[in-house]
C-alpha cells in the first residue's frame, strides 16, 4: 500500500517537474507570440507581460508596408521556393541511396555508409569561401538554385539514414513477387517501395524543409540582391538598420517559426526516432 | 563475374547522395587547404601563390589567438551546460506517463526553430528597460539595476552561452533519451528485486550504461558549438569589443567584410585540422572503450 502511494507521489512529482521544464523552455515563444500583438509604443516602452491594447499593426507594417528592399512576403515566397525544391531534390537523391543501403547488408555496415554520420559534426564554416567562389565562377552567385544545391547536400546524409530504417521494414517478398510478375526495378521502386515508405518520406521531407527554411549562413554568403533574399536573410537585414522597429521584427520572427512548428509537431515521433537511430546503432 | 556486377550495382545506388556530398562538402573542403596558400581577392579569379604567408600572418595576429581562446571558452561553457541539464530532463522524460510523447515533442521546439528568429527576438527581450528579462530578474530580486546583457563585454559571452544552450538542450536530451530507452526493462526489474533504490539504480545501472552515449553527445556538442556562427553573428556580430568573436565569426569577417579570403581559408584549415585531431584523440584516448 505504502509502496503504491510512494509510486503515485513520485509520478505526480515527475509530472510537475516536466511541466516546469516545459514552461521554462517554451515561455520565450509564448512571450514573443503575445508581444507581437502589442502596439509599437508598448514594444519600445517598458517591458510588460501582456499587451494592454492588442493590435495587428506589427503584422500590417510587415506585410503591407512593402518597399523593394523590405519586401517580407517576397522573402517568404523565396524561402518557400527554396525549401520545397530542397525537399524534392533531397528526397529523390536520398530515396535512391537509402533504398540501396537498406537492401545491401554489405553497404549498411560498410565504412562508406558510416561516413554519412560524420556530417552530424561537419564544420560547415570551412566551406564558406570555396563554395562562394565555386558558385561565383560558374555564374550561379545570387541565384536561388545555388542555395538549393547547398541545402540538398546539407540535409541528404540525414535523410538517407532516416529512410534506410523505413525501407528496411518493407518486406522483401512484396518486391520479389512484383519483379517475378515482370515489373522492372524502377516500377517496383515507384509503385511498391515508395508508397510503403511514405511515413519515412514525410519525416525526411519535414527535416529537409525545416533545415532549409531556417538556414542563414550560406544564404548570407550566396545571395546578395534584396529580390532574392530568403526569410531569415530578410529578417536579419531589418536588424542592421539604424533605428530598429522591433514590432514588425517580432511579427516576422513568428511567421518564420510558425511553419516549422506546424510541420514538426505531427511528425515529431518519426523524426525523433530517425535522428537517434544512426547515433544509437553507433 | 556475376557477383562483381551485383556489387557494382549496389554501389551505384550510393551515387546520388555521394555525388552531391562530393561537390558541396568534399571538394570545397580540400579546396580550402589549397586556397590557404594563396593571396585570394574577392570577386577576382586570379590568385597569387604566397606560400605559408597566410599562416604566418595568423600566428602573429593577436585577434586570431583571442578568437581561438574565445572559441574554447564558448565550446567548454556550452558543453558543461549541455551535458548536465539534458541528462536530468531525459531521465524525467523516460518515465511512462500519459502524454509523455507530446511532452517530448514540445521539448524539441527550441532546437528546430530557425536561429534567426531566436536571435532577433532574444535581442529584444535582453535589452535594458525594454526587455522582459531585465524586468523579471529585477522583480525577482536577482539584480537591482538594468543590464545591457549583449552590450557589455562582461556579460555578452555568458549570455550567449546560455542562449545557445537553451537551443541545444533539446537535442542532447533526445540523444540521451534514446540511449535510456535502449536499456532493457529487465535490468531495472532485477535491480528492484534486489532492493535497489532510486539513486542507486541511477548510479550503478543507468549511468554506466549511458556512459558511451554521453561521450558521444559530448563530442557532437563540442563540434557543433565550436562551429556556431549564425546565433553569434545575428546577436552581437562578435562584439562588443570582440568579446564574442569566436573563430567562425572571425573567419566570416575576414572573408566577407575585409575580403582577405586566403587568410580566412588558413583559419578554416586550422579549424578543420583541430576538429579532426580532437575527434581522433577523443575517441581513441578519452572515451571509454566498448566492452
Amino acid at each position: 500500500m505504502s509502496a503504491l502511494r510512494e509510486r503515485t507521489s513520485n509520478k505526480i512529482l515527475s509530472v510537475m517537474l516536466i511541466c516546469i521544464i516545459l514552461l521554462l523552455m517554451l515561455w520565450p515563444f509564448f512571450h514573443i507570440f503575445v508581444s507581437s500583438f502589442k502596439p509599437l509604443v508598448e514594444i519600445m516602452g517598458r517591458a510588460t507581460f501582456f499587451p494592454q491594447n492588442p493590435t495587428l499593426s506589427s503584422y500590417e507594417t510587415l506585410l503591407f508596408a512593402r518597399t523593394p528592399v523590405r519586401d517580407f512576403p517576397r522573402f517568404l515566397t523565396n524561402s518557400l521556393i527554396v525549401s520545397v525544391s530542397t525537399v524534392v531534390f533531397s528526397l529523390f537523391l536520398s530515396g535512391i541511396s537509402g533504398y540501396g543501403i537498406a537492401r545491401a547488408k554489405r553497404l549498411k555496415s560498410g565504412l562508406i555508409t558510416r561516413m554519412l554520420l560524420l556530417f552530424y559534426v561537419f564544420p560547415t564554416i570551412v566551406l564558406l569561401v570555396p563554395v562562394h567562389r565555386m558558385f561565383a565562377s560558374i555564374g550561379l552567385h545570387d541565384n536561388l538554385f545555388s542555395i538549393v544545391v547547398v541545402y540538398t547536400a546539407l540535409v541528404s546524409p540525414f535523410c538517407t539514414w532516416l529512410l534506410v530504417s523505413f525501407f528496411e521494414n518493407i518486406p522483401r517478398d512484396l518486391e520479389e513477387s512484383a519483379s517475378l510478375e515482370g515489373a522492372s526495378l524502377f516500377t517496383v521502386f515507384i509503385r511498391i517501395v515508395m508508397p510503403l515508405a511514405a511515413p519515412g518520406l514525410v519525416a525526411a521531407g519535414a527535416y529537409a524543409f525545416i533545415t532549409s527554411w531556417g538556414e542563414y549562413m550560406f544564404a548570407l554568403v550566396l545571395i546578395s540582391s534584396s529580390m532574392k533574399k530568403t526569410g531569415p536573410l530578410g529578417l536579419a537585414t531589418f536588424t542592421a538598420e539604424q533605428y530598429i522597429e522591433w514590432g514588425p521584427l517580432l511579427a516576422g520572427s513568428l511567421l518564420i517559426m510558425l511553419p516549422v512548428f506546424v510541420i514538426f509537431l505531427p511528425v515529431s515521433g518519426y523524426f525523433i526516432k530517425g535522428f537517434t537511430a544512426g547515433a544509437v546503432k553507433e | 563475374m556475376n557477383l562483381a556486377r551485383k556489387e557494382l550495382k549496389e554501389y551505384l545506388f550510393l551515387l546520388p547522395v555521394f555525388s552531391i556530398i562530393t561537390i558541396i562538402f568534399a571538394y570545397p573542403y580540400i579546396r580550402t587547404f589549397y586556397l590557404a596558400f594563396f593571396n585570394v581577392r574577392f570577386g577576382v579569379p586570379e590568385m597569387h601563390y604566397v606560400g605559408l604567408a597566410n599562416f604566418a600572418n595568423l600566428l602573429a595576429s593577436t585577434t586570431f589567438w583571442q578568437a581561438l581562446s574565445r572559441s574554447f571558452v564558448w565550446a567548454a561553457g556550452n558543453l558543461v551546460i549541455q551535458l548536465s541539464i539534458p541528462l536530468g530532463i531525459a531521465l524525467l522524460l523516460n518515465k511512462k506517463i500519459r502524454g509523455i510523447h507530446f511532452a517530448r515533442a514540445l521539448v524539441m521546439l527550441p532546437w528546430i526553430v530557425p536561429a534567426v528568429a531566436i536571435a532577433v527576438c532574444m535581442r529584444w527581450m535582453l535589452l535594458p528597460r525594454i526587455g522582459i528579462i531585465n524586468e523579471i530578474l529585477i522583480r525577482v530580486g536577482v539584480m537591482d539595476q538594468q543590464m545591457h546583457f549583449l552590450g557589455s563585454t562582461a556579460t555578452a559571452m555568458p549570455t550567449l552561452i546560455l542562449l545557445n544552450s537553451w537551443k541545444f538542450i533539446p537535442f542532447g536530451t533526445l540523444l540521451i533519451l534514446s540511449a535510456l530507452q535502449s536499456v532493457p526493462e529487465g535490468v531495472y526489474e532485477s535491480a528492484a528485486v534486489d532492493g535497489a533504490k532510486g539513486f542507486q539504480v541511477f548510479r550503478y545501472i543507468t549511468f554506466p550504461l549511458l556512459g558511451s552515449m554521453i561521450w558521444f553527445v559530448g563530442f557532437i556538442a563540442f563540434a557543433w558549438n565550436f562551429n556556431i556562427f549564425d546565433l553569434i553573428w545575428l546577436t552581437t556580430q562578435g562584439g562588443p569589443g570582440g568579446s564574442t568573436q569566436t573563430l567562425p565569426v572571425l573567419i566570416f569577417r575576414t572573408a566577407f567584410r575585409t575580403f582577405r579570403l586566403g587568410e580566412a581559408s588558413a583559419m578554416a584549415v586550422f579549424i578543420a585540422i583541430l576538429l579532426l585531431v580532437f575527434g581522433i584523440l577523443y575517441f581513441r584516448i578519452l572515451a571509454p572503450k566498448k566492452i
